[in-house]
């Protein structure tokens, strides 16, 4: 019997041992996805049936008025401004950031390369040292709780540039060199030759940067100060049911239901370009 | 010419935004400043006074168990399932998405969840220490064990990006010196030790390096699921200078620590990199 099993094993190049650690890292990697279950479980259930003695995985009896009550907030707004922010951030990000790692990668000017390791040791200091100076400036001119001021800091994410200078080093010379006898200039032989052909790490920088700016905490939190102009997570955490002082709004069940929506477009992202997450983030770092 | 336009677009919002408020935090460090009222020069006065403020004291120290709890279990942890994936068993492309989940939802998400499942009386996570014969534990609600709460729920949420990193240098492993080991009748503990483990020493000191930064900037979780209580137990740098700055309305002093904190990141980094050198 056991010679049996070996031979099969064997024949899918395993060992004996493959049959304890299979199930045992499935487990682990279900065991690791249970809060997200347990999120949406207790978001449809009655507020009665929540804090109870006995878990209940699968409620017995589901209902959608967590989700109604999530909406009575001002959820909605806030939804749309968190996908103004991180939109219109990520795309001003990844198109200068493809402009200046094109430069950076095949043009030749004097500064260039000081400029980029500028870029990279820009990397060193933390954004939070930036963030109480840059607030104390928007209250100045007037922007605080504006999308300006959503907007503005999160441009020069330097992991945009260095995904395209990466792309950009190793493009063919070939494809700029028929065009440049045809006579087109830099800009042209950017936008029509160099940024149609850059799909790939596009989409990784965006969805990598999209992501940041979506879950972005400290600066919107620092910044707006009026209720309609919260973002979406900073807007949720308010959701908290039991700590310290702060109000309780409606108990775990209302906020099961706002950080279920909360994370359902993350999530969802991450599911369908899961490739260029992965291809991003394993790209931009191994600088070191 | 044109290379200087096309890099513009980019480096004057860095340099408005990313650069500048950094200097110009320098000088209001220097400074008493509140949201009212003009600033007024007060030369190290906020830096004198962060080294004789215990709360100072206590959001860094918390900050250095922060590290020597999430660092080395995400470190740790981060390649376990690395190696796991990496084996390519059936639906091994499930554990990755599975693994990989907790890092791409927002920090109210994580802190939120957590708070829920580490509730003192009808969490999850007491619920099934239970059955160990563990009684209800205040995860959050003591100043004994806020801290290790908050950093359960970051492990969870960090873990991801130290896999990822894992995964793809795993990927990179030469594969002929692996069946080499192999016909010289390498096991496979052999393999992980004499190959693999050599080939990802870099990606294991850049996780290292990467996860140390990240936790000593710790905040949002902080602030969703404690609000740096009981009684700053469970308190951080930023977490203390958003307090500072925005309940105190001391953006002076806020500054102040920042750049202390800074300091701490510099120092941090650099040895990692000196160490790095010496063996390498």
């Amino acid at each position: 019997m056991l010679d049996w099993i070996d031979d099969k094993l064997e024949a899918r190049g395993l060992v004996r041992a493959d049959l304890i650690i299979w199930p045992l890292g499935m487990a682990m990697a279900m065991l690791w996805a249970l809060p997200f279950v347990w999120m949406v479980s207790t978001s449809l259930k009655f507020p009665g049936d929540v804090m109870t003695k006995d878990i209940e995985w699968l409620p017995h009896r589901i209902t959608f008025e967590n989700y109604v009550k999530v909406f009575e907030y001002p959820i909605v707004r806030w939804g749309l401004n968190s996908l103004i922010q991180a939109t219109v951030a990520t795309f001003l990000c990844v198109l200068f950031g493809a402009m200046a790692g094109y430069a950076l990668a095949r043009m030749r000017f004097p500064g260039r390369d000081t400029l980029f390791y500028l870029f990279l040791a820009s990397l060193m200091i933390p954004a939070e040292v930036s963030v109480i100076p840059l607030l104390l400036g928007f209250i100045k001119i007037g922007w605080a709780s504006t999308y300006q001021a959503l907007i503005l800091p999160s441009i020069g994410n330097v992991f945009a540039v260095y995904i395209f200078r990466q792309y950009f080093l190793s493009f063919p010379k070939e494809l700029e060199e028929s065009a440049r006898i045809d006579g087109a200039g830099p800009f042209s032989l950017f936008f029509r030759i160099a940024l149609p052909l850059a799909r790939a790490p596009a989409i990784a920088a965006s969805v990598i940067v999209f992501t940041l700016n979506w879950n972005n905490f400290l600066w919107p939190l620092l910044v707006v100060f009026d209720e309609n102009m919260k973002t979406l997570p900073v807007g949720v955490a308010a959701f908290t049911p039991v700590v310290g002082a702060r109000t309780q709004i409606e108990g775990y069940s209302v906020a099961m239901a706002a950080v279920t929506v909360l994370s359902v477009p993350s999530l969802l992202m991450f599911c369908f370009l899961q490739r260029y997450f992965i291809q991003g983030i394993s790209q931009g770092s191994v600088k070191q | 010419m044109a290379g200087y336009v096309l890099v513009a677009f980019f480096s004057i919002p860095f340099f408005i935004f990313n650069v500048l408020p950094v200097l110009f935090g320098v000088y209001v460090s220097f400074t008493r400043w509140s949201i009212v009222g003009s600033p007024r020069w007060e030369g190290l006065a906020n830096y004198r006074r962060a080294f004789s403020d215990k709360w100072v004291v206590t959001a860094f120290e918390n900050v250095l168990f922060y590290g020597l709890i999430i660092v080395p279990s995400v470190t740790v942890l981060g390649l376990i399932f690395a190696l796991f994936v990496n084996q390519r068993y059936p639906l091994s492309s499930l554990a990755r998405t599975l693994f990989f989940a907790p890092t791409v939802v927002s920090a109210t998400v994580i802190g939120l969840v957590w708070v829920w499942l580490l509730d003192t009386q009808f969490g999850l996570v007491n619920y099934y220490l239970s059955f160990l014969g563990i009684e209800n534990i205040p995860w959050l609600t003591s100043t004994r064990w806020s801290l290790l709460g908050v950093s359960i729920a970051s492990v969870w949420w960090d873990l991801g990006l130290a896999f990822i990193l894992f995964l793809a240098s795993l990927q990179d492993v030469p594969g002929d010196v692996i069946d080499a080991a192999r016909v010289d009748g390498a096991g496979r503990w052999q393999r992980f030790v004499h190959v693999v483990l050599p080939h990802l020493r870099p990606t294991i000191s850049m996780v290292i390096t990467l996860q140390l930064i990240s936790t000593l900037r710790i905040f949002s979780q902080v602030y969703v699921m404690t609000n740096g209580g009981p009684a700053s137990s469970s308190s951080s740098p930023i977490y203390y200078i958003y307090n500072v700055a925005i309940v105190r309305n001391l953006f002076g002093y806020a500054a102040a620590i920042s750049f202390l904190l800074f300091g701490l990141i510099l120092v941090v980094t650099l040895t990692q990199r000196f160490v790095l050198k010496e063996r390498g």
